[in-house]
């Protein structure tokens, strides 16, 4: 707050008094009056005028001032209300009620629809392990008769349960609680457990596995992390290249702060230009729109907001027409500075 | 034989579980009330119980702790509860292993084998497989024939079991290597074939060779000899 600018405020009762002293200065001039006095009057009154707005200007400009220093501090903006001291002139206290109820107000809306967004992921998590019910159930008739026709019903099976896993981290990724469990886990169950995951497709496909080095512990939640590898495997199993034969490499490396797990394929690759954009959501490609492929821009997606919860970071290489690499790394000490 | 009770509510999962299991050499029975799930369960007393996690009106862990109060017969849990945390408490209620819906019916049977061997019930049985023509040793990993005995590798024994379990039956190749990936080997097209030729060298050498029989474009199948 500027001095001027607040005098600008006041320009038109300093244009009242200057108007007032003027005709008193005319009726003193038409009486014969000491001149003592026809000065002593407007000064003491100006003077006094200036002291008194002089004193409202610093203590407004006081309040103001501290307000926009705790208010730029303030991370959560909308607690300057909670923070302020009681202001001592009415439109500071004004001003500070008014903050209060709108607080409340905005409270009330958010708090609404955190609600209903809790409401809505029970209700997810719920349904997902309702519908697992059924799938589960026709899994069992598919194995009990064995044909071609239930062969084929059973990878149908298997793209409805990896589409119902998808939507349970989907939920479980928006959530701002800790959903995950870090614990001690082999990086080689981890690999085994999603690469058994896609046998169907894998054996259909004629993907060959290359797994080794894989004797490393990392801290981490196992289950999140088998569903990363899932989403991976799937994409390499969807981007293979057609009529050669296709491979997919998985070993790890340990180095001095962290464990690095590589995944390899031999596959179409990624362009140079959508290399990073491929964690985007709903990012598709020029590969995601190849007739067949029916990319959501979800799978990679939702890999990295889970990579970022448990601090596994990544990095992708890709050739197009080599193969592309994905590298996660698992910090050693993760879970010390987990949040 | 083992006798396994399931504790499903859903009744096709039950239904089609319980065909499963007495199709691959369990005896398997099921609750089909859940009014006295505990005493029903203690009174039938199985050899392994697998044990749902959301039951009508009482619920799987609290089953499972009271189960464990009188009896320590192996409990496998199944749920539709895909986290770690339910699964640590599942172990602390006393349930010897966890498994989610919707689960590879090939794990499931290994791990119920595994756990049966290891409380040792059927530790006999378990030991060998007979064939008729030849007996599968699993401890040696061998297959013996009149006193003669010839090591088999871990993929050749998996193959070769894996037929006996199918004997009569064509298997294609596709299902021969998922029971090896089951079993956590990935191998490959070329190294399969390479496993089949082995096996039939070996299984030359006792003399059964033509048990083994190639199927064009189908796949193999393992037949018993005529007597």
């Amino acid at each position: 707050m500027r001095f001027i600018d607040f005098i600008k405020e006041k320009v038109l009762t300093i244009l009242l008094l200057t108007f007032a002293l003027i005709t008193i200065e005319i009726f003193l001039m038409a009486y014969v009056v000491d001149n003592f006095i026809k000065i002593y009057i407007p000064v003491v009154i100006i003077v006094l005028y200036f002291l008194s707005i002089t004193v409202e200007y610093y203590k407004k400009k006081k309040f103001y001032k501290n307000l926009y220093k705790t208010l730029d501090s303030l991370e959560e903006k909308y607690l300057i209300a909670e923070i302020i001291d009681n202001p001592n002139f009415l439109e500071g206290k004004i001003l500070k009620d008014i903050i209060l109820q709108t607080d409340k107000s905005m409270l009330e809306n958010v708090n609404k629809y955190k609600y209903l967004q809790e409401d809505y992921k029970e209700y997810i998590e719920l349904w997902i392990h309702e519908i697992k019910i059924p799938i589960a159930a026709s899994k069992m008739v598919v194995a009990n008769n064995k044909n071609e026709v239930t062969k084929s019903i059973d990878e149908e099976l298997d793209k409805l349960e990896n589409y119902v896993e998808q939507a349970l981290f989907y939920a479980r990724s928006n959530n701002v609680e800790k959903d995950y469990y870090i614990r001690k886990c082999s990086l080689k169950n981890i690999v085994n457990e999603s690469i058994k995951k896609n046998k169907n497709n894998l054996i259909q496909e004629k993907i060959s596995i290359d797994i080794y080095n894989l004797e490393q512990e990392v801290n981490t939640d196992s289950k999140w992390v088998v569903f990363i590898l899932n989403q991976i495997i799937q994409n390499s199993i969807k981007y293979k290249k057609q009529n050669a034969d296709a491979k997919i490499e998985i070993y790890s490396e340990k180095k001095k702060e962290n464990v690095i797990l590589y995944i390899k394929d031999s596959g179409i690759g990624i362009k140079k230009g959508e290399i990073t954009r491929v964690f985007e959501k709903g990012f598709t490609g020029t590969n995601g729109r190849i007739v067949g492929k029916k990319s959501t821009g979800i799978g990679l997606y939702l890999c990295k907001k889970l990579c970022d919860k448990l601090r596994i970071t990544r990095k992708l290489n890709s050739m197009e027409n080599e193969g592309t690499e994905i590298r996660l790394v698992f910090p050693i000490n993760s879970y010390m500075d987990m949040k | 034989m083992a006798k396994i009770l399931i504790v499903e509510d859903d009744e096709k999962l039950r239904n089609e579980l319980e065909i499963f299991l007495n199709n691959n050499g369990y005896k398997a029975e099921s609750l089909k009330t859940f009014n006295n799930t505990i005493n029903d369960i203690l009174k039938i007393n199985p050899d392994l119980v697998l044990l749902d996690i959301n039951l009508p009106g009482t619920d799987g862990e609290y089953v499972c702790k009271e189960i464990r109060k009188n009896s320590s017969m192996p409990i496998i849990m199944v749920t539709s509860r895909d986290n770690e945390v339910d699964e640590l408490l599942s172990i602390n209620y006393g349930a010897d292993h966890y498994i989610t819906k919707p689960f590879n019916i090939q794990i499931l049977l290994a791990k119920i084998g595994a756990i049966l061997r290891r409380t040792n019930m059927y530790g006999e049985n378990f030991e060998k497989i007979d064939a008729k023509d030849f007996v599968l040793n699993i401890s040696k990993s061998t297959i013996e024939k009149n006193g003669k005995e010839i090591e088999l590798t871990k993929n050749e024994f998996r193959i070769l079991k894996y037929l006996v379990q199918n004997r009569e039956k064509i298997v294609s190749r596709d299902d021969i290597m998922e029971c090896l990936w089951d079993s956590e080997s990935f191998i490959d097209d070329n190294t399969l074939t390479v496993n089949i030729t082995r096996l039939r060298n070996k299984l030359e050498e006792l003399n059964l060779k033509e048990l083994l029989e190639t199927k064009r474009g189908q796949g193999y199948i393992l037949k018993r000899r005529e007597n």
